[in-house]
């Protein structure tokens, strides 16, 4: 390791990249900086992009929410417009990790980290969120479930830094819900977690059914061909409990340390009730 | 400070806290002397091999790097471990479990110690491992320790009373079961840690976090060759050891490395994963029980067997078996019973001191079975407990007299009467949507002291100050459970001043006195008894000085009190400086060695099972109850109300009374459901905090406490210990809660949310 | 690397290698052993200062991260020696046995406090749920916190 960079501008930041070029980017290094402890990064030149305040505003503009790489998970929480527009990232943020991990850590960071247990991550993709990626020449836009290819693996080029996270107000009347199991209630990786942003009509059938999963395969999954089964259905026990059953027979979970496949699969199943427990 | 005038029985609030709390108290791993050499361990990467070479030179001249040290840089014996020294400060011949410490680099820094404990090569050559006891006593097992006549097992016994085979068969009921223990992890805060330094005069002084520094220099002098009478251990606060800091964990690489770095200060602090890798943890084991009684509800045959696996080296292996062997019964009268014991040796990790210390394995095991079989008759599990609860003067069925104070009849009661168990029937009906509910109760006993394997002795001094206040030599270790703190509240009872009247100084080989381990609930009984002694003697002391000083007639006429005395007579009043300042330094200091009882009988058990401590003689009690909801959706397990009834005598502080019972119950829900520690072939899996889960505040509920006091006459003011108990009853009592909300027992624990969800769904399809 | 900062009101300038841990810069070179390390990977709360008024994870933090910065470790908490009233309220309350996650403990508080002047206890165990303790059960520790917010409320 050695040298740490803060710059304080996207500029100062491109020049620091440029002249080392093999510069890890620390966003809040509750990630970064567990790996290089358990040695499963080696020690390098770190480039850390906290002073950098472009990255860290919230704003709502032409139907988008806005929401800065490097805002904290506390951040989320704390603010009016995610709590009131995007109830279901602060609903995640609300279960991340632990006070002071909140304090430290960012969205970008999360995403960056592509970790299939990422807390951010199922909401994001409920959301239909888009990345906005930069480097020192010009930005591109990418959808989140193209931008994360694997477990750990992204496709953020060597020269870019995500940006900002822009994700379209989720139509009126819609409902919003994240569900994470872990192995305690707080300080916990996800073992199964779950994601769902429904739209009704006004006689309560659903327009619109997003599901999405975390800790139950590479990245985070959706399986739009299940979630469509849901248009016109109105919500029930029964609908919830048929829509575990099909998507815990797609999603393709692990055995590890914390959790078995089976588990985790069988998690799946009855994560959607979670949702039907939350409205009795 | 306060200035309570009688504190036994009143909350007095801890001396220690204010230093703690302001983070000016300096534990072992806080010092950083001048000029400090970082020491850390190179370790075993195999579970079981012989060491060909070691190979040292590619870091021996690494910048940075001090030196390097093999086992061939030991004097002594380099043995250690109690009661069997089996257990090399550095391997020499062989390594036993992947975490042995072969190889102790001296650096400059923490990056270039690492960087040097990689480059070390050892040669191994891997011999045949065995992981599991069973397969360690079969015929062909590979051998660990060899020239053993009992191969790999530590130990083994049998304790029978009466004919329990032939009882069995005249029982009404019969309920069998086998149950799984797993390890526990102490998981202290402060791991290991601590300083040490030769001197210009060959004084060896080290600093560290310990339970035992008397045993520790012991241990020292045999093991690194070095004199007994120039080693000093001293043990600041502990940053918590709950029996994983009772021996040697880091001292002996410490002696080792001070005694080779010039003079030169060094330091050692394991990281969380080191610790993970080479501390001891609680042992698992397998219990099987068959318990039989009659309709009328009374318990008459218990079949008990015990297998503990106590990893790589002995430790205290022997006597957790006995104590376990010992608490097999339980709380009941059992007229015929059969236990037998085997602490095996495997290349897994060593199986040490942990609260408990046995019990809560078998009492995990007994107490689901009293459930099983009380069901069996259509009893009330409570009513089948009051039916079979010892009172003073009976044996147990392990055949250990209840001799001394014994209230577990009143605990139970105490239960029995509570809203949260009269309301159960209620409470559980009333569960909401997705939810089941469950409560389950469990009652135990834990037995003070060494019992007849070691003499239980502590020695108390304390000293008059020149200045009038009071000075307590600290023999026992303090590790938060607040024998310090107590002390001073016992000395200040007897002699009649305010907390702040006093000093402490922490246990010192060279200040203070021997006073056995902070260990075995024992810490306020044994020292406490002998500080009280040693006050009364002091006490004595300065009243017939006064009257020498011909400032009365008679003792009796002074009454002492804070900084002072009140000659009750004639009104006058005298400072205590002034007797203090009338004494010769000798006569300002007051010792007192107390002998702790032991119980001489039965001798009808095996003499190894009895040299190990079985049985003991004072036993606090203690009854739990735990209200679980068991999330369907998830399997997950919160625990919405919990109680402890305890028997521990007098209460000597409410609120550090509450401290242990809170504490310890916590430790227990965290054995019960959340601490799953993973092994795969003695490889660690669950290595640090992100996947050893222990419960955070979210996951545990307030626990009411009640304090059931009886009198204990041989413990000071009438207390025993109460360290252990309040660990021993969380995991039966939260695993009946869950078998009566789920309908059926569960027998592998931890009972995780991933055992009762899959659990629940097989139930589902049937 | 030349740092500038705030450490409990008292600035300093320290010469020290960037990527050096806050937690061995705050015990080893600057002597305040106060906070303590128990695991290394942000999982056990125990390093827990205050960094502008944030709690945050001092084992988690490299030196170069100080420049600017206003810290507050446990030390900076009772300056003169007078306890600040949650530290009173812990000792009062019986909420130190060990005391190694204690000073953790404090930080996490004063941070609940700032953000939240009246919680809960149910509030007060979630923005305890970052600091591990082994010896309380957690439950002395919210008495004290309740006691101390309520006490703070009172002097307002």
């Amino acid at each position: 390791m050695s040298q740490v960079f803060l710059p304080h501008t996207l500029e100062e930041l491109w020049t620091i990249k440029q002249e080392n070029p093999a510069a890890l980017i620390m966003a809040g290094g509750t990630d970064l900086l567990v790996k290089i402890r358990d040695r499963k990064l080696p020690p390098a030149v770190i480039l850390a992009l906290e002073n950098i305040a472009e990255l860290r505003q919230i704003e709502r503009q032409d139907g988008e929410i806005c929401i800065g790489s490097m805002v904290t998970h506390q951040q989320l929480l704390d603010s009016p417009i995610i709590q009131t527009q995007l109830p279901v990232l602060h609903q995640a943020v609300a279960v991340l990790g632990s006070p002071p991990i909140r304090h430290m850590g960012t969205i970008g960071g999360n995403i960056c980290t592509a970790s299939p247990a990422g807390d951010t991550l199922p909401p994001l993709y409920v959301l239909n969120a888009g990345l906005e990626l930069k480097n020192a020449a010009a930005g591109r836009l990418l959808p989140i479930q193209d931008f994360i290819q694997g477990p750990g693996q992204t496709l953020l080029g060597s020269n870019e830094i995500l940006y900002k996270i822009r994700i379209p107000i989720p139509a009126p009347h819609s409902h919003g819900f994240y569900f994470k199991v872990g192995q305690r209630k707080a300080l916990a990786i996800a073992i199964c977690s779950m994601a769902s942003l429904l739209q009704f009509a006004e006689d309560k059938r659903i327009l619109e059914g997003r599901f999405a999963w975390g800790s139950t395969g590479p990245t985070v999954m959706r399986f739009p061909e299940v979630e469509n089964t849901l248009i016109g259905e109105k919500l029930s026990p029964i609908i919830l409990g048929r829509l575990g059953q099909s998507m815990a027979a797609l999603v393709s979970p692990i055995s590890d340390v914390r959790a078995s496949a089976e588990y985790r699969r069988l998690l799946a199943s009855k994560l959607p009730l979670k949702i039907w427990q939350s409205l009795i | 400070m306060t200035t309570y005038a009688s504190p036994i029985g009143s909350s007095l609030k801890r001396v220690d806290g204010p230093g703690k709390i302001s983070g000016l108290e300096k534990y072992a791993a806080d010092y950083y002397p001048d000029n400090f050499l970082w020491a850390g361990a190179k370790r075993s990467d195999h579970p079981h091999a012989l060491i060909k070479e070691i190979d040292i030179s590619p870091v021996r001249n690494l910048p940075g790097i001090f030196a390097v040290l093999t086992h061939e840089d030991i004097k002594g014996a380099n043995r250690v471990g109690v009661p069997e020294m089996d257990q090399p400060v550095l391997a020499d011949r062989k390594v036993l479990y992947k975490g042995d410490p072969v190889a102790l680099v001296l650096a400059e820094n923490k990056t270039v110690l690492q960087e040097a404990i990689d480059k070390i090569v050892i040669k191994y050559e891997p011999l045949p491992a065995v992981f599991d006891p069973e397969a360690a006593l079969a015929e062909n097992a590979p051998l660990l320790h060899e020239n053993r006549n009992d191969k790999n097992l530590l130990l083994g016994g049998r304790v029978v009373r009466g004919n329990s085979i032939a009882a069995m068969s005249e029982c009404d009921a019969v309920a069998e079961a086998d149950f799984q223990l797993p390890w526990q992890e102490h998981a202290y805060l402060e791991t290991e840690a601590g300083v040490a330094r030769v001197d210009e005069e060959g004084i060896l002084a080290i600093i560290a976090s310990t339970q035992t520094p008397w045993r520790d220099r012991n241990e020292l002098a045999y093991a690194l060759g070095w004199p007994l009478d120039k080693i000093r251990v001293i043990a600041p606060y502990l940053g918590g050891g709950f029996g994983g800091k009772d021996g040697i964990t880091v001292q002996g690489l410490l002696g080792l490395a001070a005694l080779h770095s010039g003079g030169r200060p060094v330091k050692m602090w394991n990281s969380r994963e080191e610790s993970f890798l080479s501390s001891t943890k609680r042992h698992p084991g397998r219990v099987h029980y068959e318990l039989g009684c009659k309709k009328d509800g009374t318990l008459y045959a218990m079949n008990c067997r015990i297998v503990l696996d106590t990893g790589a080296y002995a430790s205290l292996g022997g006597p957790v078996l006995a104590l376990a062997m010992e608490h097999a019964a339980g709380v009941y009268r059992i007229p015929h019973a059969l236990i037998e014991g085997f602490s095996v040796y495997t290349n897994n990790p060593v199986g040490g001191a942990f609260r408990g210390f046995g019990a809560p394995q078998v009492l995990a095991g007994l107490e689901q079975m009293m459930d099983i079989l009380a069901d069996k008759i259509a009893w009330d599990p409570l009513a089948f407990r009051l039916k079979n609860a010892v009172m003073r003067g009976d044996e147990t069925g392990a055949g250990v007299w209840m001799s001394n104070s014994t209230a577990i009849i009143p605990c139970l009661e105490k239960l029995q009467e509570h809203p949260l168990w009269t309301s159960r029937q209620a409470w559980v009906s009333q569960a909401p949507p997705f939810k089941l509910r469950g409560v389950g109760i469990a009652a135990g006993l834990q037995g003070t002291g060494y019992g007849p394997m070691v003499a239980d002795i502590a020695n108390a001094k304390i000293e008059l100050l020149p200045d009038g206040r009071f000075r307590i030599y600290s023999g026992v270790a303090d590790m938060g459970q607040g024998n310090n703190p107590t002390n001073v509240q016992i000395a200040a009872e007897v002699l009649g001043q305010t907390a702040d009247c006093f000093e402490l100084i922490q246990p010192d080989t060279l200040q203070t006195l021997p006073s056995g381990s902070s260990a075995a609930s024992r810490t306020t009984y044994s020292y406490g008894n002998a500080l009280k002694a040693a006050a009364l003697q002091l006490k004595e002391r300065i009243l017939t000085r006064a009257c020498n000083m011909g400032m009365g007639l008679y003792a009796e006429d002074f009454l002492l009190s804070s900084g002072r005395l009140n000659h009750l007579p004639s009104g006058r009043e005298i400072p205590l400086g002034l007797v203090a300042a009338s004494m010769r330094p000798e006569e300002r200091v007051s010792i007192y060695s107390y002998t702790a009882p032991v119980n001489r009988y039965p001798d009808k058990i095996n003499p190894n099972i009895r040299a190990a401590g079985f049985p003991h003689r004072v036993f606090a009690f203690a009854c739990h109850l735990a209200r679980v909801q068991i999330d369907e959706l998830t399997g997950e397990v919160e625990i919405s109300d919990y109680l402890a009834a305890t028997d521990a005598g007098k209460v000597l502080n409410p609120q550090l009374y509450e401290q242990q019972v809170q504490g310890g119950a916590v430790q227990g829900m965290g054995y019960a459901l959340w601490e799953d520690f993973k092994l795969d072939r003695g490889e660690l899996m669950t290595r640090n905090l992100a996947t050893y889960i222990l419960p955070t505040s979210m996951d545990v509920p307030d626990i009411l406490s009640i304090a059931v006091e009886s009198v204990e006459e041989s413990g000071p003011f009438g207390m025993k210990g109460i360290g252990e108990i309040v660990i021993n009853l969380a995991l039966p009592a939260i695993a009946n809660g869950i078998a009566r909300a789920v309908g059926q027992h569960i027998f592998k624990s931890p009972l995780t949310a991933e055992q009762l969800l899959l659990i629940l769904e097989k139930r589902a399809a049937e | 690397m030349k740092i500038a900062f705030e450490l409990n009101g008292i600035k300093q300038e320290i010469d020290c290698l960037p990527d050096r841990r806050v937690v061995d810069l705050l015990r080893e070179e600057l002597g305040y052993t106060g906070t303590k390390e128990a695991c290394g990977s942000g999982e056990c709360g125990a390093c827990t200062i205050l960094v502008d008024g944030v709690s945050k994870l001092s084992c988690l933090m490299l030196a170069a991260q100080l420049q600017g910065r206003s810290i507050t470790t446990i030390e900076g908490m009772s300056p003169g020696k007078k306890l600040h009233p949650i530290q009173q309220a812990f000792v009062d309350k019986g909420a130190v046995q060990c005391g190694f996650c204690s000073p953790g403990m404090l930080m996490a508080t004063v941070d609940l406090l700032q953000r939240n002047p009246a919680p809960d206890r149910q509030q007060i165990r979630a923005a305890l749920s970052g600091n591990l303790c082994r010896c309380t059960g957690y439950q002395k520790i919210i008495d004290a916190v309740e006691s101390a917010a309520a006490e703070m409320r009172d002097k307002l």
